[in-house]
C-alpha cells in the first residue's frame, strides 16, 4: 500500500509538471528544455522562502510566476532574436543553472526537514494520516488541471491550440503568433516550477540537480497518456496526462521493485518510450488504410 | 462528474496494478518470516551514484556488518539499488525500500541520504554513510545527535592535517588549486573549510568551480597553470574525471594531493584522507548495534576515526619529490595497501 501511495504521489507532482510539458510539446509543438531547470528553480524558490518563514502555501503562486518568467525568458529569445525553438530553451536553462544557485545563496543542497511544509499544514492532516500527501498533491494537481481546461476553452487558448495546428489561422485572424507562443510557455512553465515546488515541499530538500532529465519524464508522461487514453473521447487530454503520469512512475516502481539493475533503468524507459510511440503509429496507419 | 470518474478510473488502475504484484511479495514475506530465526534481518543499501569511493562505503559496510555477525546470504538479505545520480530515482528508491518494510535503510550520500530519511519518516532506521555534513544536511542536530531514527558516518575531510601535509612536502608553495562542482554541496562546505584553515598554513586558496565534466578539460589546464599544486577535493564529478586532472598538472608540472586512498592509487601524489572501506565497516558496525535493538538518534553520528598517510611513489618520483623524512615512517604505500 506505502508502494502504491508513493507512486501516485509522485505521479500526480509529475502531472502537473505534464501539463506543462503539455503545453509546448503536444499544443505547441515546441521541444522545450527550460523544463530541466524551471522544476528546481520553483523548488529553489521555495526553500528560500520556507526558510525565511514564509507561510509553505504562498510558495506555490510564488514558485508558479517564477517559472513563468523563465518560459517569458526562453519565449522572448525565439519569437524577439530569432533563436530556434530547442536553442532557446538550453539558453535558458544553462542561464536557470546560475540563477537557481543564486537564488539559494550558492547552496547545492538545502535541507528544509525542521520546517513546516504544505503537507504538515494541510487542514487533513490529523484526520488522513499517511493518505494526507497524497490528497494534498491530488488537489493541487487536480487545480491545475481544471484551470488549464478552463483556459483552453477561452478565446486566447483557442489560439494557442491554433498555433500549434495552424499558425496561419492565427494570422489570419490578425493575431500575432510570436505573443501567443510566448503565452504557451509561459503557462507551461509556470506549471512546471509548481510541480518543483510541491516536489521540493515532499522531498523536504533542495538539490540544485533535482531537474535533471525532468523533460523525459514528462514527455514520457504525455506520450503515454495521449497515445493510449488520447483516442478515448470520454476522456479529456488533460486526463490521459493524469494517467500517463501516474504509469510512467508505476513503471519506474515496478523496475525498482522487480530489483533490475539501476543501470537498466534508462533503456527500459526508452524502450517502453518507443514501444508506445510505433505501437500508436501502427495504430494510426491502420485507421488511414479505413 | 465524467472527470472526476476518468481521474478515479486512472487511480484505481495504478492500484490495481501495483496492488496485485504488492500481494505476492507480501505472501512471500509471511511465508519466510515462518522459518525465520530471530537474527534474520533484510536491510535495503540505496547508493546515490556509482562512483569508486561510493562502492567501496557499501563493500566496507557489508564487511563491517560481517564482522558484527550480519553475513550476506546467511542470515541477511540485501536489496541494492543505486540510483545512478538521478534525483527522481532516488526519491522512488527510498520510498520503495519503505514500502517493502525492511528492517535498515544504509543510504550512501548526501541526497539519497536524505530521500531516505524523508521516506522513512521515522518508521525504518536510516544509517547514512559519505554524508560530509550531517547538521548542514539536516540530518543531525547541532550537538552531532541523531534526528527522527537516523544516524551515520560522515565523511569530512581532514582539511587541517591535509594542508600540513601539503607544506610539508612543499615547504615554498604559495598557492593551493581546488576544482570542484558548483552543484555540490559537500565540495562547496569543504572549500569553506579550506579557505579559513589556508592562512594558518601561509596558503592562498584558488578555487575554480564547474557546473558538468565538460567543463573540466579547460578548467584544469586553467587552474594548472595559476597554482603551485592542486589539493583534490572528493567531488563526484571532478573524481570522475581525476585523470583529466591529473594530466592538467602533470602537463604543468605541479602536484596533485589526493583526499582519500583510491584517488592515491589512480595518481595523486598523497593524501592524509580518508579510506572508504573504512568508513564503511564503521558505518556497518553502526547498522549492526541499531540492528540489535539500539535506537539510532541514541547513536551521535561519527566520523572517520583514523587518518593516515597515503603516498604513491611512482607519482612523486614523476615530479622529481620525494616523501619528507619526517613523514615516511607513518606513510603507507597507497598501491600495497588492501
Amino acid at each position: 500500500m506505502a508502494l502504491v501511495l508513493s507512486v501516485l504521489e509522485q505521479g500526480f507532482i509529475y502531472t502537473i509538471l505534464a501539463l506543462g510539458v503539455y503545453i509546448t510539446y503536444k499544443i505547441l509543438d515546441f521541444p522545450d528544455l527550460t523544463v530541466d531547470s524551471s522544476f528546481p528553480l520553483g523548488a529553489a524558490v521555495c526553500v528560500v522562502m520556507i526558510k525565511a518563514g514564509i507561510n509553505p502555501y504562498i510558495t506555490l503562486p510564488v514558485s508558479f510566476l517564477a517559472g513563468g518568467v523563465a518560459g517569458l525568458v526562453t519565449g522572448l529569445i525565439h519569437v524577439k532574436f530569432k533563436v530556434r525553438d530547442l536553442l532557446s530553451g538550453i539558453i535558458t536553462m544553462t542561464i536557470l543553472y546560475s540563477i537557481n544557485l543564486h537564488i539559494t545563496g550558492s547552496q547545492a543542497n538545502v535541507p528544509i526537514f525542521s520546517d513546516d511544509n504544505i503537507f504538515t499544514l494541510s487542514p487533513f492532516a490529523d484526520k488522513l494520516g499517511e493518505y494526507n500527501k497524497v490528497v494534498v498533491i491530488f488537489v493541487i494537481m487536480l487545480v491545475c488541471k481544471i484551470l488549464m481546461d478552463l483556459y483552453l476553452k477561452t478565446k486566447s487558448g483557442y489560439l494557442l491550440r491554433a498555433v500549434g495546428d495552424n499558425e496561419t489561422v492565427v494570422t489570419v485572424l490578425a493575431k500575432d503568433k510570436g505573443i501567443v507562443k510566448i503565452v504557451g510557455l509561459v503557462i507551461a512553465n509556470a506549471l512546471v516550477a509548481l510541480a518543483g515546488c510541491v516536489m521540493c515541499q515532499d522531498q523536504r530538500f533542495f538539490e540544485i540537480s533535482m531537474g535533471t532529465g525532468t523533460i523525459v519524464i514528462g514527455l514520457a508522461s504525455v506520450i503515454i497518456g495521449t497515445n493510449v487514453f488520447g483516442k478515448l473521447s470520454f476522456i479529456k487530454t488533460t486526463t490521459s496526462v493524469i494517467i500517463g503520469s501516474v504509469i510512467y512512475k508505476a513503471c519506474v516502481a515496478i523496475a525498482i521493485w522487480l530489483g533490475l539493475a539501476a543501470i537498466d533503468m534508462k533503456l527500459i524507459t526508452g524502450a517502453l518510450f518507443l514501444v508506445i510511440l510505433v505501437l500508436s503509429n501502427f495504430r494510426k496507419a491502420g485507421a488511414d488504410n479505413d | 462528474m465524467k472527470k472526476f470518474l476518468s481521474i478515479m478510473l486512472a487511480s484505481a488502475m495504478a492500484l490495481t496494478m501495483l496492488t496485485g504484484c504488492g500481494g505476492s511479495k507480501a505472501g512471500e514475506a509471511d511465508a519466510q518470516t515462518d522459518i525465520k530465526v530471530a537474527d534474520n534481518v533484510k536491510i535495503g543499501i540505496a547508493q546515490f551514484a556509482p562512483h569508486g569511493s561510493l562502492d567501496n562505503c557499501v563493500e566496507g559496510f557489508k564487511q563491517g556488518l560481517a564482522e558484527a555477525g550480519y553475513v550476506e546470504g546467511e542470515n541477511l538479505e540485501i536489496d541494492f539499488q543505486n540510483a545512478q545520480a538521478d534525483m527522481a530515482n532516488t526519491n522512488q528508491i527510498a520510498q520503495s525500500m519503505v514500502a517493502e518494510n525492511v528492517d535498515l535503510i544504509c543510504a550512501v550520500a548526501t541526497p539519497m541520504a536524505q530521500a531516505a530519511y524523508n521516506a522513512a519518516q521515522g518508521k525504518i532506521p536510516v544509517i547514512y554513510t559519505a554524508v560530509t555534513d550531517p547538521v548542514a544536511a539536516e540530518l543531525a542536530k547541532e550537538d552531532g545527535s541523531g534526528v527522527g531514527n537516523a544516524t551515520g558516518t560522515s565523511d569530512k575531510l581532514a582539511v587541517e592535517a591535509q594542508l600540513e601535509m601539503i607544506r610539508k612536502f612543499q615547504p615554498d608553495a604559495k598557492t593551493v588549486g581546488i576544482l570542484y562542482t558548483t552543484s555540490e554541496a559537500n565540495s562547496v562546505s569543504a572549500i569553506e573549510e579550506y579557505k579559513s584553515l589556508a592562512d594558518n598554513y601561509g596558503f592562498e586558496i584558488v578555487e575554480s568551480g564547474i557546473s558538468q565534466s565538460a567543463d573540466i578539460p579547460m578548467a584544469a589546464a586553467d587552474l594548472a597553470s595559476k597554482v603551485d599544486c592542486i589539493s583534490n577535493l572528493t567531488d563526484n564529478t571532478v573524481v570522475s574525471s581525476l585523470p583529466v586532472l591529473l594530466d592538467a598538472a602533470k602537463n604543468a608540472g605541479i602536484p596533485v594531493y589526493g583526499s582519500e586512498i583510491e584517488q592515491v592509487k589512480n595518481g595523486c601524489v598523497a593524501t592524509e584522507g580518508l579510506d572508504y572501506i573504512s568508513l564503511g565497516k564503521q558505518t556497518g558496525a553502526m547498522a549492526a548495534r541499531v540492528l540489535q535493538g539500539e535506537a539510532a538518534e541514541s547513536i551521535p553520528f561519527e566520523t572517520i576515526s583514523e587518518y593516515s598517510l597515503y603516498i604513491n611513489s611512482e607519482a612523486l618520483a614523476a615530479l622529481g619529490m620525494d616523501c619528507p623524512e619526517d613523514l615516511k615512517a607513518n606513510a603507507l604505500e597507497a598501491a600495497e595497501t588492501e
